[in-house]
């Protein structure tokens, strides 16, 4: 029994005292102390005080806690009664995908209930325990300042955002996100607050070997054992091949895998799946499990894939479900056949050829880039490395689902709830009717929840049990069995002449999609598509190939190919500018795309078909790079007072999309509720970014009534209509012009219904803050709550529903430039980013502080991934840092010490109310940014990530 | 839930003592920021533990009898960087302990700890080596001193008998008397990161501030456990300060580290930088002094 104060409550708690004092204060109800890390002491998720000094209450055992004091954030205020701490992180935007947004919100709690006035060094302090992957840190410094000026004066004096369309009173105005409240007070919101007493546990038994026959598994003496309910193999799983992307069906991508599958492809690949009643009982089956493995040969690199002779990834048999080609008997008689190979689907051909661990490929190009370079004056050519980056949301791939009123119930955090109901129905064979998923919110997503990577093997657990059944990714299986972002090695041949204009570019993308292809061709496809289409330039030329290997999966990742891509071109054009003696922001300026210019490239850059030739819609870029180089003082040198440090400056033009045009779909339904109010139905996923807000403030904007009176509910198959999902930068694009097509489709309802119920015309009836018509001709007016209490009524015409869909040729592209000064320490190769400029064009920015937040976010994960992050392998293929402490990712410490982002006014033609997307483009300027400016700082170019001092100090000859 | 065996809490040095002695095999859990990691992660998994967490006696910062800095064991990381002795006279060590992990962390982590996991990369153990610091050990038999250079005996291994626990740090008075200190954490990011080479040095100028009259250099992770580069020291002693002593001061260094190759850093890194550190805080030292190191 242990005897301890909770949140100001003496409690005595029943427990054994070698349990983690966390483990205690669940038992307690206290759930928002949450855990990220596995108990490593990174994440600071389950912070609480103890005896008024923060601790990780993972590391503290709950026999120490005897007599103690203990506060959780829980504690500070719910999401009726905000404290002055919560409410500002809520205002500042940094509330986001929020899976320790409470923690956060204790720490900064704590801090100044110690210090009333703290410098911007003791907020670095404090945060220093506590990673944040959204929104950045730099906007806990705003946060901090508002609480600072609210404690002192009652208000805040700082702006917090600067606001857009002074016409409109929701969008483009800083106001808080509508699940913030609920976010940051430690309310239910994820996956695991869901969770039954009588769930059971799953735990997979994964692979040691990184490519192997599985001959035999026997599962006698983990079954035998109590509290066993079933362990699901490959030789008694369901048959089914499928993928795990969430992308629209067809998909571009292979179907390559089955729930487990008979011979492992990577160290961590699934190999059994074990359901019992605890965890405990679940982890000590799996220890139990006999298995025969014959291992083969494996490959982890492009290069060794492409090897004459190399081991084959996939030897089985191929098929296609569309354009088989002729000799296809004649291919599948050249494999091996061997049935425990299983076989690779394609829905449609992508160019692929096992034989040769080629998952896929695409060629293509405008012009003729042979002759653009003899006529150049100058040619450079060079081969950029991307390392294996893994997403690190905070909160790992978890899955809860049970059966309940006949019907399969699915809580997922995904960015595609409704592709995920489409795979557990192939892998169960229920019809989608029977099937509910219900996307939670999600505590951190970057494109890793755009794959099914843990809700087919737990429904399918539930299905073959009857069971409720809970699956939780440890850290290490986020990194070795999830997804990552694709290692790629951008070729790149640009040509220009001495007046700075580029004649032709070249790349050749050769990608590690690992052992499978979810997203095979798709990711390096973007490193082309949302790259080549920056240049005005005639002659241009790509071709890609993408490797089947035996490295952990990779997949989506915020940015897609983008980053990869960005970073090789922009590299080139530096090292081109270089060699020709012309300034890089002239040569920039100087090719840059305009609105009106005819994309003639994209014609061979669909999603696996033809892909659409239009013109540069709206484009803010020729002013980011302006802003961002006045900024940022472009052509000043800078000098250090230590000789030991260079400063350099580099900066690099960057583009995505809004979605994918002809291929993403959105659906919302609105509807007036019976007291006037307003409950919007939507398919979208909001993953923290604020996408429910956005669908809030555009119906806010056209039916003329405040936010406080309209719900959004999403991300729940039965209540949503069907939306592709939130990925390829699509959320406000597609499912806000979604809800706009709703809410205009409700607007005409209810001035008809207003019409006829005054009689008049239908014409002179307008809308009318706060949610009323007025009659233009009689003056007269009706409240929505007297339009839909007579429609409703027992004579009434009907409830006002209004469905909205929204599909799309137009092609609406974010723009921008990011800016990078380093400091570069020739002696030790320590690179410094000490000023980063995110500067972007993202059309109207609905909600301006969150926008900021995720630019910040970006921003600071892909300076990670230019100067830190990297999974490395040993030479059997085990990931040797498969953990926070060693994998490095950046914290507060990293961060810029000048840091800004800034929002380029364009109003979009296309976009809701002119929006285009925000957050995933931010990625897309890190690496080239910071390359360039090591360069400039000290001469070297990094040719491959991460920059590493080591390999700068082996560039600059210190070093072997 | 943790994996041990048994769980014993301490109620006093001598009990601990005695807790000791009835349960070898038992292994010794201070604040458990390190230890309940390994635990989790399967490496001391299963074993007994005795807690000492609860000694407060072992918490503080004093000027003992003999005017020895004695910082008891338990004294954690938070503690030691905000105290008045350590900020007087040993500034240099609050500095390093304080480049441990964020607050949750540095408020759970203890010196003791952290010096008897034997951990090369340990943020306390260049500073410790380069202080002289002194290792009290409490057992059966009362109390034991030993030199920190001869408690650390391989990797993960220290000078701790079946029956002693770890009582508390000395800094002799004729360590820090009038001397200056300065460590540099080389790792690839700053906070929560494990250092890939760590260097401390500290230094008694000439009343003239134009000679040195005692240097030394503590490294960690240049080699398996904490080291001093004495080879270093031996050349500077008396020597006068300037740019072209310094220089071959922080060359001789490579005498006398070893650092190994592994997938955080090269060899070749390890000691190009072990050189560069040694130049850069010995400078930093002589700047505290009061002394110029630059022309």
């Amino acid at each position: 029994m242990i005897n301890c104060t909770i949140n100001g409550k003496k409690r005595s708690i029943d427990i054994d005292p070698v349990k983690s004092l966390r483990e205690m204060l669940l038992k307690n109800g206290n759930f928002a102390v949450r855990d990220s890390d596995d108990a490593e002491g990174f994440c600071g998720s389950d912070t609480v005080l103890l005896d008024g000094t923060p601790v990780f209450a993972n590391l503290v055992l709950a026999g120490e806690a005897e007599g103690c004091e203990i506060v959780t954030p829980d504690s500070l205020g719910d999401s009726m009664h905000l404290t002055v701490v919560q409410q500002a992180l809520i205002d500042a935007g940094v509330v986001q995908s929020a899976y320790n947004a409470p923690a956060a919100a204790l720490l900064m709690t704590w801090l100044f209930d110690n210090n009333p006035d703290p410098s911007r060094e003791d907020v670095k302090d404090v945060l220093s325990g506590i990673f944040i992957r959204d929104a950045g840190y730099e906007q806990y410094y705003l946060a901090a300042k508002l609480i600072k000026e609210k404690l002192a004066t009652g208000e805040y004096k700082t702006e917090i955002a600067p606001e857009f369309r002074p016409q409109l009173k929701s969008v483009g105005k800083v106001m808080p996100k509508v699940d913030a409240p609920q976010l940051v007070s430690g309310e239910r919101a994820f996956v695991e607050d869901y969770v039954d007493d009588d769930t059971c546990y799953m735990v997979v038994l994964r692979s040691p070997y990184a490519h192997a026959y599985v001959n035999k598994i026997d599962t006698s003496k983990a079954e035998a054992l109590p509290g066993v309910i079933k362990v699901i193999t490959a030789y008694n799983c369901p048959d089914v091949t499928y993928m795990s992307a969430g992308q629209g069906e067809p998909e571009p991508s292979p179907h390559d895998r089955r729930l487990l599958n008979k011979k492992v492809r990577h160290v961590g690949d699934r190999v059994a799946a074990i359901v019992a009643e605890t965890l405990e009982e679940a982890i000590k089956a799996r220890d139990l499990i006999e298995v025969e493995y014959e291992p083969l040969d494996a490959v982890f690199t492009v290069e060794e894939a492409m090897a004459e002779g190399a081991p084959l990834v996939h030897n089985g048999r191929v098929q296609y479900n569309a354009g088989a080609p002729d000799d296809l008997d004649e291919y599948n008689a050249k494999l091996s056949g061997d049935e425990r190979e299983g076989k690779v689907v394609y829905q449609f051909p992508l160019h692929g050829d096992v034989l040769h661990n080629v998952a896929a490929a695409n060629h293509g190009g405008i012009g003729d880039v042979d002759k653009a370079f003899e006529e150049a004056d100058a040619v450079v050519e060079a081969t950029y490395q991307t390392s294996q980056i893994q997403h690190t949301p905070l909160e790992t791939h978890i899955c809860f689902s049970k059966l309940e009123n006949g019907r399969l119930i699915v809580y997922a955090s995904t960015q595609v709830p409704y592709h995920v109901r489409r795979i557990v129905s192939w892998v169960t064979g229920l019809p989608q009717n029977k099937i509910h998923v219900i996307k939670t919110r999600v505590g951190g997503g970057y494109g890793s929840k755009q794959d099914i990577l843990v809700e087919d093997l737990t429904a399918y657990a539930t299905f073959a049990t009857g069971r409720p059944v809970l699956y939780h990714n440890t850290r290490e299986e986020e990194f070795i069995a999830n997804s990552t972002r694709h290692p790629m090695r951008v070729h790149v041949k640009m040509g220009g002449k001495k007046d700075g204009s580029i004649t032709g570019i070249y790349m050749k993308v050769d990608a590690n999609t690992g052992p499978y292809g979810n997203h095979a061709l798709t990711v390096p496809m973007n490193s082309c598509s949302k790259t080549l289409p920056l240049f005005k330039c005639d002659n241009m030329k790509y071709d890609l190939t993408i490797y089947y290997t035996n490295t952990p999966p990779a997949g989506a990742y915020q940015g897609y190919g983008t980053p990869k891509g960005t970073y090789g071109l922009m590299m080139a054009m530096c090292e081109l500018a270089d060699k020709l003696g012309v300034d890089y922001k002239e040569m920039v300026l100087k090719n840059h795309v305009e609105e009106g210019y005819m994309l003639e490239i994209l014609k061979g850059l669909g999603e696996g078909r033809e892909g659409n030739v239009v013109p540069v819609g709206s484009c803010g870029l020729r002013e980011a790079v302006e802003k961002g180089c006045e900024m940022i003082e472009w052509g000043k040198r800078e000098e250090s007072d230590d000789p030991d440090w260079k400063i350099g400056k580099g900066f690099a033009m960057i583009m995505q999309g809004s979605g994918l045009p002809g291929l993403d779909h959105a659906n919302a339904i609105a509807k007036l509720e019976m007291d006037g109010s307003i409950i919007v139905l939507s398919g979208a996923a909001d993953i923290g970014t604020g996408l429910d807000t956005i669908i809030a403030k555009v119906a806010s904007d056209i039916l003329c009534v405040p936010v406080e009176r309209i719900t959004v509910i999403t991300g729940d198959t039965d209540s949503g209509a069907f939306d592709t999902g939130s990925y390829a930068s699509s959320g406000t694009f597609f499912s806000g012009n979604a809800a706009v097509v709703a809410s205009t489709k409700l607007k005409e309802m209810i001035l008809n219904e207003a019409a006829l119920q005054l009689g008049e015309d239908k014409d002179d009836m307008e809308l009318d803050w706060p949610g009323e018509v007025i009659s233009k001709k009689t003056g007269k007016k009706l409240s929505y709550y007297e339009i839909i209490h007579t429609a409703t009524s027992g004579t009434g015409r009907g409830h006002l529903i209004a469905p909205g869909s929204f599909t799309t040729a137009a092609s609406s592209v974010p723009y921008g430039a990011h800016f990078a000064q380093v400091a570069v320490n020739i002696k030790t190769g320590e690179v410094k980013v000490q000023k980063f400029y995110a500067v972007q064009d993202a059309g109207t920015p609905i909600n301006p502080e969150a926008a900021l937040c995720q630019m910040y976010g970006a921003s600071l994960k892909s300076i990670g991934h230019t100067l830190y992050e990297d999974m490395i392998l040993d030479e059997d293929g085990r990931c040797v840092n498969a953990n926070m402490t060693d994998y490095g990712v950046p914290m507060i410490s990293e961060q810029p010490d000048d840091f800004k982002a800034v929002l380029i006014d364009v109003d979009d033609p296309d976009g809701p109310f002119g929006a285009k997307s925000i957050s995933e483009i931010a990625c897309n300027g890190a690496a080239p940014a910071i390359g360039n400016a090591i360069h400039d700082a000290c001469g070297v170019w990094m040719r491959s990530w991460p920059m590493t001092p080591e390999k700068i100090l082996r560039e600059l000859g210190k070093i072997k | 839930m943790y994996d041990m065996k048994a769980l014993y809490e301490a109620e006093s040095v001598q009990d601990a003592v005695r807790l000791r002695l009835e349960h070898p095999d038992a292994q010794i859990l201070a604040g458990g920021s390190d230890v309940l990691v390994q635990i989790r992660e399967g490496r001391r998994a299963g074993a007994e533990f005795i807690s000492i967490y609860m000694l407060d006696e072992l918490r503080g910062v004093s000027i003992d009898e003999e005017e020895n800095i004695r910082i008891g064991s338990l004294t954690s990381f938070s503690h030691i960087t905000k105290d008045p002795i350590i900020q007087k006279y040993i500034n240099v060590l609050g500095e390093a302990v304080d480049m441990v992990g964020g607050p949750q962390i540095r408020a759970i982590g203890t010196i003791g700890g952290n010096t008897c996991n034997g951990v090369t990369s340990a943020d306390s153990a260049s500073t410790l080596m380069a202080w002289d610091a002194v290792i009290e050990l409490t057992g059966s038999e009362g109390t034991r001193r030993v030199p920190i250079k001869d408690f650390y005996i391989k990797a993960k291994v220290v000078d701790i008998r079946p029956d002693e626990i770890q009582t508390a740090i000395l800094i002799p008075k004729e360590s820090y008397e009038n001397c200056f200190g300065h460590y540099i954490k080389y790792s690839m990011r700053n906070a929560l990161d494990i250092a890939t080479t760590g260097c401390s040095v500290n230094a008694v100028l000439s009343d003239d501030k134009k000679r040195f009259e005692r240097v030394r250099i503590g490294y960690g992770v240049a080699s398996p456990i904490p080291i001093r580069a004495y080879s270093a020291e031996e050349f500077i002693k008396g020597k006068e300060i300037n740019e072209e002593n310094i220089k071959e001061f922080a060359l001789t260094v490579l005498q006398d580290v070893n650092p190994r190759d592994s997938w955080r850093a090269g060899k070749a890194l390890r000691q190009h930088i072990s050189v560069v550190m040694a130049e850069r805080a010995l400078k930093e030292c002589v700047k505290l002094a009061g002394g110029e190191a630059d022309e």
